[in-house]
């Protein structure tokens, strides 16, 4: 009581030091809060980001390491090859296109085997799939086309969004027809669709909903059934019903694109209207018709295999030098559900541990693209950090600095207070006391002022951040000419859907999803708009929402770590007026007769 | 001795007065020295001290007096033999308790805090002393003003404003603020005028002969020397030692031992403290 009442008065005794003092304190606090609040809401971003949204994931393959495994086994058997052909032929050096897509394709995954990895891990909620193959026109059945889209563009984006997909896709549909993209393996450039339209099987409702093309909504009949494998039952989208004049209970007929003798007959049960245009951008002059959303004709698996154009059925296909390659008729695309990241991760592990070859890695859109969007934050946040490590360091010297001259200006006032019988340790107690008193008001406030601005600041800060995200990614682009490669896998047309935390995944690009606003660390995001709109000439593109907007209000876990800190530094500094009180002789103050 | 009459009317609470010639205070072969088997300050002193008698010690600069009195009040423990206190050996007690409740001490230059005002300063030791008080502290604080002889307006003075002789009655106000039973005081009337120095050796012997304290001076003057009970010669230095019959202690050791009990009973003491004595603030306690 009486070092409390002696600290109080001391405090309010010495107005001008402790005002000093406080604003310090005001300022680190302040800094402080800011750092830690971007923090928390980076954090809780990452965790909950992803909380509620079930994930999902593809197994594909690591292509470059197959392509290179490949190009070794060739060139060991190069000489006695019998597979170099006329389109190698002009120059030896010249890959062996062939031989390339027959080694990654031997490799595709079979459904069968998808089914098995879905099976080694208890961690799988559900598992969907689509396979997607291409028809071509009948006079009385059109694509949806303008003039300038040429239907065999070379190379085009994929109607898939899947990255699994890529591997078969490209292989299947690049012996079809039209020219081979080089050896642009990696970004996706490699993907040929031919044919005038896409015929997509799924396998389920739940593939239904994560159709490549985005969402769609019926406009009129009703989806197919996935069990009556007999009714060739098929839903096409409102332009291509229009462009046709296609009713429901119409029947359409279409070509098999490699071979123009087999014609099939569907029944149009439904119209379809895509509530969203993922897979923008296919309006360029190298984009085929196949890959514009309005000609992706949807159906179920098993009408698929009933016609003998699923992944697990071969065709023949010609390529345009002559050669004739037996290939899977579809595109398989698998795709994992989980409940969570953590079933996600599990997954990830088991799979590994069922045998996964080292070629094949599974990734997940969601989380990549999710992670994606969150870069800016990220960035923030660990900029937040060190200004918070700077701003603890420089406050705690300041600090002890401020209390090793307070202490030293009152030494006499130490030597009279034990002189006259105050124990040493109720001195530094007093001493300790009063520190306390004067940062913890210098913390009230400073936090309180960082509790204000740290919402605009955090904004502003998390906004630059993202113009800068944005700069570099444009810079690539001006340096490249399109967009930045994705690293990994990621699909020709990926268009990367903002992911917030309410989001599913299947959430449209355009729209700026308000997340769940009342949430304590709900990360809104706007559309932050592409590096470049729709019609590049590449066709792909690459729309990243990143979070721009982030909920950094102080919560308690702040405020409770700002009282650590406060304590912390006023402790570390109260230490050295301790010693300096405890070093301290009483009788000093008698030798010393002034 | 009018304020006196304050003093009574505001402690109601009367005590038996103690007994005279207590031997408060004890000093038994003391000797002092600042670094471990460095040169010895103090050497082998022993001596009694009384309640109810002005003592002054006095002796060349040099002679270790402060040290004397820095053991007297408990700043510092001898290196060798022991100072008792009440029947205690100081050593054994908690030096912080001795000195916040049973000594006062005052000090040559004063150590007041200069930031704090005179009431602020006496109730910091008050406080100090973790005892409680009957009155209110404000009460006590004007009533040691009045004895110390200032006036009651000076309570709120800071004490850069005093002079120095004002300063030295603020600290003997505090020193006497926890009503300890000794007081100790270095050189209280070192750059005082004459009259000043009058009224506080006047005070003194008051807190003395009238509250039965055991005062001991530390000083130079000889007229404070001469207003004293007992003067304690601590260097052997002319002919202030016969004077005193055998008071003084030899320095160099060669004092006779017990020579200070034996000028207990022919020191000149007043005639009858006891019958003097005021009933004090021992209620207090």
């Amino acid at each position: 009581m009486f070092v409390l009442k002696n600290a109080w008065k001391s405090v309010t005794r010495n107005k001008g030091r402790n005002i000093l003092i406080s604003i310090i304190v005001i300022i680190i606090a302040a800094a402080a809060t800011i750092g830690l609040a971007i923090q928390q809401a980076a954090i809780k971003a990452r965790d909950t980001g992803l909380e509620n949204t079930t994930i999902t994931a593809q197994i594909g393959i690591d292509r470059s390491q197959m392509l290179s495994a490949a190009k070794d086994a060739m060139q060991s058997a190069s000489s006695t090859s019998s597979s170099s052909d006329s389109s190698s032929s002009s120059s030896d050096s010249k890959p062996d296109f062939d031989s390339m897509r027959d080694a990654l394709n031997t490799d595709a995954l079979t459904l069968t085997d998808y089914q098995e990895y879905a099976d080694s891990s208890s961690s799988v909620k559900s598992t969907y799939y689509t396979e997607t193959t291409s028809l071509a026109e009948t006079d009385d059945f059109q694509p949806v086309e303008d003039s300038t889209s040429s239907a065999f563009s070379s190379s085009s984006s994929s109607s898939s969004s899947s990255s699994s997909s890529d591997s078969s896709s490209s292989d299947s549909s690049a012996d079809m027809k039209g020219g081979m993209g080089g050896g642009d393996m990696g970004g996706g450039m490699g993907m040929t669709t031919s044919g005038d339209f896409s015929l997509v099987g799924f396998s389920s409702d739940e593939a239904l909903a994560n159709a490549p093309n985005g969402t769609f909504t019926m406009v009129e009949g009703q989806a197919f059934d996935y069990t009556a494998s007999d009714d060739n039952d098929v839903i096409i989208s409102q332009e291509l019903a229009d462009f046709n004049n296609i009713s429901v209970g119409d029947t359409i007929t279409l070509e098999n694109a490699n071979d123009s003798g087999t014609t099939y007959t569907f029944t149009v049960v439904g119209i379809y209207k895509n509530s969203s245009t993922t897979s923008t951008g296919s309006f360029g002059p190298m984009s085929s018709t196949s890959s514009d959303p309005a000609n992706a004709i949807y159906t179920s698996v098993a009408t698929l295999q009933k016609i003998g154009l699923s992944s697990d059925d071969t065709v023949e296909a010609t390529t345009n030098s002559g050669d004739t390659m037996k290939t899977a008729a579809a595109t398989l695309s698998f795709t994992y559900v989980f409940a969570d990241e953590d079933a996600y991760n599990q997954f990830v592990k088991d799979v590994e541990a069922a045998g996964l070859p080292d070629n094949y890695t599974v990734s997940s859109t969601d989380i990549e693209t999710y992670e994606n969007s969150l870069i800016p934050l990220n960035n923030l946040a660990s900029f937040a950090k060190t200004l918070l490590w700077i701003v603890l360091a420089v406050g705690a010297v300041i600090l002890i600095v401020l209390t090793l001259f307070n202490i030293r200006e009152r030494k006499y006032e130490i030597g009279v207070l034990t002189a006259i019988g105050v124990r040493k340790s109720k001195v530094a107690a007093q001493f300790t006391l009063e520190l306390l008193i004067v940062t913890m008001i210098g913390l009230v406030i400073g936090t309180g002022i960082g509790a204000a601005v740290s919402q605009p600041v955090s904004n502003s800060l998390l906004s630059s951040q993202v113009s800068a995200q944005e700069t570099s990614a444009s810079n690539q682009q001006a340096q490249f000419g399109r967009d930045m490669m994705q690293p990994g896998d990621m699909g020709g047309s990926s268009s990367t859907d903002s992911t917030d935390s309410s989001s599913s995944s299947s959430s449209d690009s355009s729209a700026s999803t308000d997340a769940n606003s009342s949430g304590q660390s709900s990360t809104d995001t706007t559309n932050s708009a592409p590096s470049q709109p729709t019609n590049t000439p590449g066709g792909f593109q690459q729309v990243t929402n990143y979070v721009s907007s982030v909920n950094a209000t102080v919560n308690l876990t702040v405020v409770g770590l700002m009282l650590l800190i406060g304590i912390g530094l006023t402790l570390v500094s109260a230490l050295v007026a301790v010693i300096f009180v405890m070093r301290y002789e009483p009788l000093q103050i008698l030798a010393d007769r002034s | 001795m009018s304020e006196h009459e304050n003093i009574n009317d505001l402690a109601p609470i009367e005590q038996p007065p103690t007994a005279a010639g207590l031997d408060i205070l004890k000093l038994e072969k003391v000797s002092y020295a600042y670094t471990k088997g460095g040169k010895k300050v103090i050497k082998d002193i022993s001596y009694d001290f009384e309640t109810g008698k002005v003592y002054a010690i006095t002796g060349p600069s040099g002679a270790g007096k402060t040290t004397l009195l820095s053991l007297i009040s408990g700043l510092t423990t001898p290196t060798e033999g022991r100072v008792i206190y009440d029947g205690h050996d100081l050593a054994k007690l908690n030096r912080y308790d001795y000195r916040s409740h049973d000594i006062g001490v005052i000090f040559q230059s004063f150590n007041l805090l200069p930031g704090l005002t005179v009431a602020e300063n006496i109730e910091l030791s008050m406080n100090a002393s973790g005892m409680k008080y009957e009155a209110p502290k404000r009460e006590i604080v004007m009533d040691l003003l009045a004895e110390v002889h200032l006036p009651e307006e000076y309570a709120n003075e800071r004490i850069l404003h005093l002079s120095g002789g004002e300063q030295q009655r603020v600290a003997i106000a505090r020193a006497l603020s926890y009503d300890p039973k000794i007081i100790v005081a270095d050189e209280p009337t070192g750059n005082l005028d004459l009259t000043t120095q009058d009224d506080i050796i006047h005070i003194f012997q008051e807190l003395a002969h009238e509250q039965d304290r055991c005062v001991i001076i530390v000083t130079h003057s000889p007229a404070v020397a001469k207003a004293s009970d007992v003067v304690f010669e601590l260097a052997p230095l002319r002919h202030s030692v016969p004077k005193r019959q055998g008071a003084g202690v030899r320095r160099a050791g060669k004092a006779a031992p017990k020579s200070a009990t034996a000028g207990r009973a022919s020191a000149r003491v007043d005639a009858a403290p006891a019958a003097r004595k005021a009933p004090g603030r021992t209620a207090r306690q």
